[in-house]
């Protein structure tokens, strides 16, 4: 019923009105989509086929080397086996920062909608969003200088307690999640506010009203309210972080050893872009594979 | 054709942007003598603007650069833009696989006449010739060893880098093939091809509480060293030179028992390059006493393959101390490698890393 | 309550703009190492003046980016409205198939790039540059907005056009005013991908032809100087106050500040 109608609603507004046969419904969907996937097919999808073809192959088909059709790139965890710890540490790493960034964006949303109004609000979501409008590098380079001993946080530390010692947790993994958290936190924060904004204040104040406590509101009504921009918010974080290099490598000195680091030394000094592709074709199934039982678990919590 | 018009349109959108500086930047005799494109590193010696300034006012050609962040990098850009670049700047291990898949053209020497003086062990470096022919112009080599801070005792082997007294407090390179080179320095094999590579393995992990952070880049490294995060490090001789005398780090570049890693660059012209000729005067201007006494004093330098570049250079400079000639004759130099030896070293570099990440 | 809300947000705000705040100190400090302590100088805005590949590359930066948000957001909405509204087979593929532009790290995919754009012959340049970051930034417009109608509901357009208004106009006088916020968001984020992509335009651009992120990124070798906080700072000061005055003219809360 509504598929019809806004076939009918674009057909209008495509052709002229006097036409009265409508456009066949595949037509207008087809119209919708073929740009959007006709520009990635040709800009991401060939070429990552591409590489996908070369993770197959014994050695990057650049130069003279022979070359021929293995699996060999796809045994690496088996044969290098401190890849699966490696592995294994950037899951955790994604999931820390997905959490974090969930909880921390989650309430920002909620306080986003609850807290503020018209042009305050507008101006708070824009000045959350500017952080990122700076270079990734810069921002990262910078909380170096924060966090290193006697860097900004030392000294301020020292401001307020001259005798404390260092509190500087540069070239950890906690250094590396606070990087990662705050170069993804501001997705979050959009992608729930998105779900909350149209959140109608009655059914809070009717739910308060008739007694119930801020835990059921926030259980019953909140959480579900956001759950769409809960679950976009997080591939939007996840994905990234577990193949991010940059921040674990900064922020992470010597624990900085990631699969996205891994990975981008077989393309920078190894030279070995079939051991590269595949170690990250690899990263991709198994992300698609977490979301995939994520979502099969939700449908049958929301069915239930 | 597409090129024409492509540069076209840039050139349009930069003359719209910056309000006609395009035009106000060249020089009127620009369009006579042609151009050239050279691929190296950012800030490596070949993009000096003063360099290229008394270059174009000699020969009227002008220089553009293109910059690549990794040898992998530059080899696939050679590859994927035929006719794009007239000179690139290649480690000799790198330059055996060019020329093997014939990237590079063979060098005129005649018209590259500050080579005449160029030191002989680097202009017979294997890598760089295939049939007695010269496939590039050999142009500075350095060392890879050990940095540590003034004051410090001076370390007299490789193992001080597992020495308890330095613990947290050791910067490595994150380059797998030198820290290779480094191991098998260290249980004294031969860096181009160590048998043992368990022992390789086993040395560069026995530094593992010793070893604060891993450096990439020179720059990260000058931080790192100014905010007092590292005392011993392993380091390039030239960027120490840079780092003292520029950045005023109070660094002492060391090269213990064991002997150095080092290696050597040298200018290569591309098989499809559209201006050899004028990449040819180039080289030769990279070569050149004049270009390298003021490139050494002023900014920091590796050492120049031309003798008499490096006899132009003041006795007490930092940089002639550093580099001492005596070290050329016996070091080993980094050599092309096998592709699987390449990717063994690799792997091993990667799990040494991720034992440190434990 | 709101006040905990409001002091919730400014502690946000304050972790946020950390690093900002320090990138923006550290271009009036006067070593270049960025050490510590500070002193106050002005010797790098001075040496951006004259810096002109670096303001170069800046514009070239914004030029990019802009496209790129106007082309991303226009594709990616449309898209939106077909995964959002319609029931076709092959949905769920073509929804799974948004997730490995974000998911393959930018490198592989720009080297990917790279020599896929040699075989077919797009080469390099800007027009390669632009097919790479708009392609990188659909997904992101096409997830945000789509979270967007996740929460418009399809039955006030329904209303609407029992009310007597035509589905078009339903289309465009009751959804797009909802999803007006998503699609603010997402165009903001596509001009952030966009910003912020070294690793494609690095390989796509052509010598001579450079963007800001490019710049920085090679400079990491040669060592970045505070020029690079003081041309970020410049960009980040110019872009708030671009979208304050955008903000004044295109008075889009109207509908939400009803509330």
């Amino acid at each position: 019923m509504q598929n019809d109608q806004l076939t009918l609603a674009l057909t209008r507004g495509s052709l002229d009105a006097r036409v009265k046969r409508p456009l066949p419904a595949w037509l207008s969907t087809t119209a919708l989509l073929l740009p959007t996937y006709g520009w990635l097919t040709l800009a991401v999808f060939l070429p990552l086929l591409t590489m996908l073809a070369f993770s197959f192959m014994s050695a990057t088909p650049m130069g003279k080397t022979p070359v021929e059709f293995t699996l060999k790139q796809y045994r690496a965890f088996i044969d290098q086996p401190y890849l699966l710890r490696i592995g294994f540490n950037s899951l955790m790493m994604g999931f820390w920062t997905t959490l974090s960034c969930a909880i921390l964006g989650f309430l920002a949303a909620v306080a986003l909608v609850r807290a503020t109004v018209g042009r305050a609000r507008e101006g708070l979501l824009i000045l959350i969003l500017l952080p990122f409008w700076t270079n990734g590098l810069v921002r990262v380079f910078s909380w170096t200088m924060v966090l290193r001993e006697n860097g900004f946080l030392d000294n301020l530390l020292h401001m307020v307690a001259p005798d404390a010692g260092s509190i500087s947790f540069l070239y950890t993994r906690y250094a590396i999640v606070l990087g990662l958290v705050h170069g993804y936190l501001p997705y979050m924060i959009l992608t729930c506010y998105i779900a909350l904004v149209t959140i109608d204040d009655a059914i809070i104040e009717a739910a308060a009203s008739l007694g119930a406590r801020w835990w059921t509101i926030l259980f019953k009504i909140l959480i579900p309210m956001a759950a769409p921009g809960l679950i976009s918010g997080a591939v939007l974080i996840f994905i990234p972080v577990i193949g991010s290099f940059m921040e674990p490598r900064i922020l992470g000195g010597r624990v900085g050893v990631t699969m996205g680091t891994v990975i981008e030394d077989q393309f920078t000094q190894a030279f070995n872009w079939p051991l590269g592709a595949s170690l990250s074709f690899t990263l991709l199934a198994v992300v698609l594979a977490i979301f995939a039982t994520f979502s099969g678990v939700l449908r049958r919590g929301t069915a239930a | 054709m597409t090129e024409m018009s492509r540069r076209n349109t840039l050139k349009l959108l930069t003359a719209t942007l910056a309000a006609g500086a395009t035009f106000s930047l060249l020089p009127r005799n620009v369009l006579a003598a042609g151009q050239i494109t050279v691929l190296n590193w950012q800030g490596y010696g070949t993009d000096e603007a003063w360099s290229l300034k008394a270059f174009t006012e000699r020969t009227g050609i002008t220089v553009v650069h293109d910059y690549y962040s990794s040898e992998s990098e530059m080899l696939t850009k050679l590859r994927t833009n035929p006719g794009a670049y007239d000179l690139v700047v290649l480690n000799a291990a790198r330059c055996a696989q060019a020329v093997a898949e014939d990237l590079l053209q063979p060098i005129d020497f005649s018209k590259v006449p500050n080579a005449a003086t160029v030191d002989e062990n680097l202009r017979s470096n294997a890598n760089f010739s295939k049939d007695g022919q010269g496939y590039a112009v050999p142009w500075v080599w350095g060392m890879t060893s050990l940095a540590i801070r003034e004051g410090k005792p001076k370390p007299e082997s490789y193992s001080a880098l597992a020495d308890a007294t330095y613990k947290g407090r050791v910067a490595m390179d994150d380059d797998a093939i030198i820290n290779v080179g480094i191991g098998a320095l260290m249980t004294g094999q031969d860096m181009n091809d160590p048998k043992d590579l368990d022992a390789v393995t086993a040395a560069l992990k026995s530094i593992k509480p010793n070893v604060k952070l891993l450096w990439s880049t020179e720059d990260q490294w000058n931080k790192s060293f100014a905010a007092d995060e590292f005392d011993l490090s392993v380091f390039w001789s030239g960027g120490s030179v840079r780092s003292k005398r520029n950045s005023k780090l109070p660094v002492e570049f060391v090269v213990p028992k064991e002997g150095a890693v080092g290696w050597v660059d040298g200018l290569g012209i591309p098989a499809s390059a559209p201006n050899a000729e004028g990449a040819l005067a180039f080289a030769n201007w990279m070569i050149d006493p004049a270009f390298y006494v003021e490139w050494a004093t002023k900014v920091g330098a590796p050492v120049s393959s031309n003798s008499a570049a490096i006899n132009s250079l003041p006795a007490d400079d930092l940089s002639r101390q550093v580099h001492n000639p005596e070290y050329l004759k016996t070091m080993a130099i980094m050599s092309a490698l096998p592709d699987d030896r390449r990717e063994a070293f690799n792997n091993l570099w990667q799990e040494v890393k991720a034992f440190y990440a434990e | 309550m709101p006040q905990i809300g409001r002091f919730y947000l400014f502690a946000i705000l304050v972790f946020l703009y950390t690093p900002i705040l320090v990138m923006m100190a550290m271009g009036f400090n006067e070593s270049p190492l960025y050490e510590l302590p500070f002193s106050f100088s002005t010797r790098w805005y001075e040496a951006l003046l004259s810096n002109q590949p670096l303001l170069t590359a800046g514009v070239n930066s914004i030029v990019i980016a802009i496209i790129t948000a106007v082309v991303a957001t226009t594709l990616g909405t449309m898209a939106a409205v077909a995964l959002s509204r319609r029931t076709f087979r092959g949905k769920n593929l073509l929804q799974v198939l948004l997730l490995p532009p974000i998911a393959i790290p930018w490198l592989i995919t720009g080297t990917a790039m790279l020599i896929f754009f040699y075989w077919s012959g797009i080469g390099r340049g800007m027009h390669a540059l632009l097919i790479g970051h708009v392609a990188l930034a659909i997904p992101y417009v096409v997830l945000v907005v789509g979270t967007g109608f996740k929460t418009v509901r399809a039955d006030l357009e329904e209303a609407a056009m029992s009310l007597g208004s035509t589905p078009v106009h339903a289309f465009f006088s009751v959804t797009l005013p909802l999803l007006y916020p998503s699609i603010l968001g997402a165009a903001l984020f596509a001009f952030a991908v966009s910003l912020d992509q070294f690793v494609i335009s690095y390989f796509l651009a052509t010598p001579g032809y450079t963007t800001l992120p490019v710049q920085i990124y090679s400079a990491i070798r040669k060592g970045f100087t505070p020029e690079i906080n003081a041309i970020s700072t410049l960009l980040l000061l110019g872009s708030m106050a671009t979208i304050l005055i955008f903000a004044r003219f295109a008075k889009p809360g109207d509908t939400r500040d009803k509330r």
